[in-house]
């Protein structure tokens, strides 16, 4: 197990995916050999897509 | 010497137990190879159209114009793939015959587009919603004020807080049937008399602000449904339930001298068999093909999730 400190970027990178976990539902991908963060997926779900498309507002 | 028989002689047990067993020698699991790191949106630079979209745009603004409905709004909700900086439309789902429309204001069919956008992202899951496009009747080539109060609260749920708008004109035919598009300001193309101005507006802005736009090569992807749009329309809440009801739907389109069909399998057990309906705009076929037969069925029920789970229903009557 690697415990060094997280660099900044791999720091931002894991506060981002941590913000979209929690706030957006968005999928953590984790390394399967040691849990380790390894990024986000870039698949978008139908509900978030579909949430969207019917919450589009009148236009004028 | 013969301490190095023994040790010989217990490695090979060992890989003979192993083989017999058929465990093998733990290997290390192959490192999978990592996934891009998160993006990091940041403010829209521009937006990408493949030029797939931006004919369907512009054709289906001009087909707009000669319809009977051309004094209404129409528009396209866009998807599509937001980088850390850009945009990029790969498809573009009508407003829809059955949308609310006025000289004044246009409410899309959002039914029609959602079963739509489930069709269409079978192909590629990373498609988004990144905004959308709607016309004016006169000559405002920015959105208004009212299109600001919705926009300004809907724009929250997009990635990167932020969404792709453009307001489509009628400029007047400068050039009558001019085939080439034409870009007078980064933010506006024109082509055959009708234009498209493209802006931005991210949550906390006070304001659209012009969003430079670009063309690549690429289709349409949702372009093969627009001919089938009536029928998505017609079946689209009941489509929508069976998509999330059953698995691995497929969905394909075909040409019929009556017109196209859209065309819904559904898989059974065994595999490979299945319920093939043919959506037509007048009618819906129903094919089932089971243990190497294929029998045309004709479920009592016009309605396709209820016809559907009859036809299902039966089936498994039939097996006991």
């Amino acid at each position: 197990m690697d415990f060094r400190p997280l660099t900044e970027t791999e720091r931002r990178q894991l506060h981002t995916a941590l913000r979209g976990n929690a706030e957006q539902d968005r999928v953590i991908l984790m390394d399967r050999r040691d849990t380790s963060f390894v990024g986000m997926t870039e698949e978008v779900t139908d509900e978030e897509v579909i949430s969207a498309i019917k919450s589009v507002p009148c236009h004028y | 010497m013969l301490s190095s028989f023994v040790t010989s002689a217990r490695r090979i047990t060992d890989e003979f137990n192993r083989w017999l067993s058929g465990s093998r020698r733990p290997q290390p699991l192959p490192r999978a190879e990592k996934p891009p790191p998160p993006k990091i949106y940041k403010p829209l630079c521009r937006v990408v159209l493949t030029d797939g979209v931006g004919r369907s745009l512009f054709e289906g603004f001009a087909a707009h114009q000669e319809s009977a409905r051309s004094d209404e709004e129409t528009g396209w909700v866009l998807l599509g793939v937001r980088d850390e900086e850009e945009a990029l439309v790969l498809a573009t789902l009508p407003a829809g015959a059955e949308r609310d429309a006025g000289a004044a204001h246009v409410l899309f069919n959002s039914s029609g587009q959602a079963m739509a956008s489930r069709i269409v992202r079978r192909a590629d899951r990373r498609l988004t919603m990144l905004g959308h496009v709607h016309t004016h009747p006169g000559s405002l080539r920015h959105p208004s004020d009212g299109d600001f109060r919705g926009d300004s609260q809907w724009v929250g749920q997009l990635r990167g807080k932020e969404g792709v708008f453009a307001i489509g004109t009628v400029e007047g035919k400068s050039e009558a049937g001019a085939p080439i598009a034409s870009q007078p300001k980064p933010h506006m193309q024109c082509w055959n008399g009708l234009c498209l101005s493209w802006y931005a507006l991210g949550q906390g802005d006070a304001r659209y602000r012009p969003l430079p736009v670009n063309f690549t090569l690429g289709p349409d992807l949702a372009r093969p449904l627009h001919s089938v749009w009536s029928i998505v329309e017609k079946h689209a809440e009941r489509l929508d339930r069976l998509c999330r009801q059953q698995a691995d739907v497929r969905f394909e389109i075909v040409a019929r001298q009556t017109g196209s069909a859209l065309v819904m399998r559904v898989p059974l057990c065994p595999p490979g068999s299945e319920v093939k309906i043919i959506l037509h705009e007048k009618e819906e076929q129903y094919h089932v093909s089971l243990n190497g037969r294929t029998f045309v069925a004709k479920p009592e029920d016009d309605r396709v999730d209820r016809a559907l789970y009859l036809l299902l229903a039966e089936l498994a009557g039939q097996n006991g």
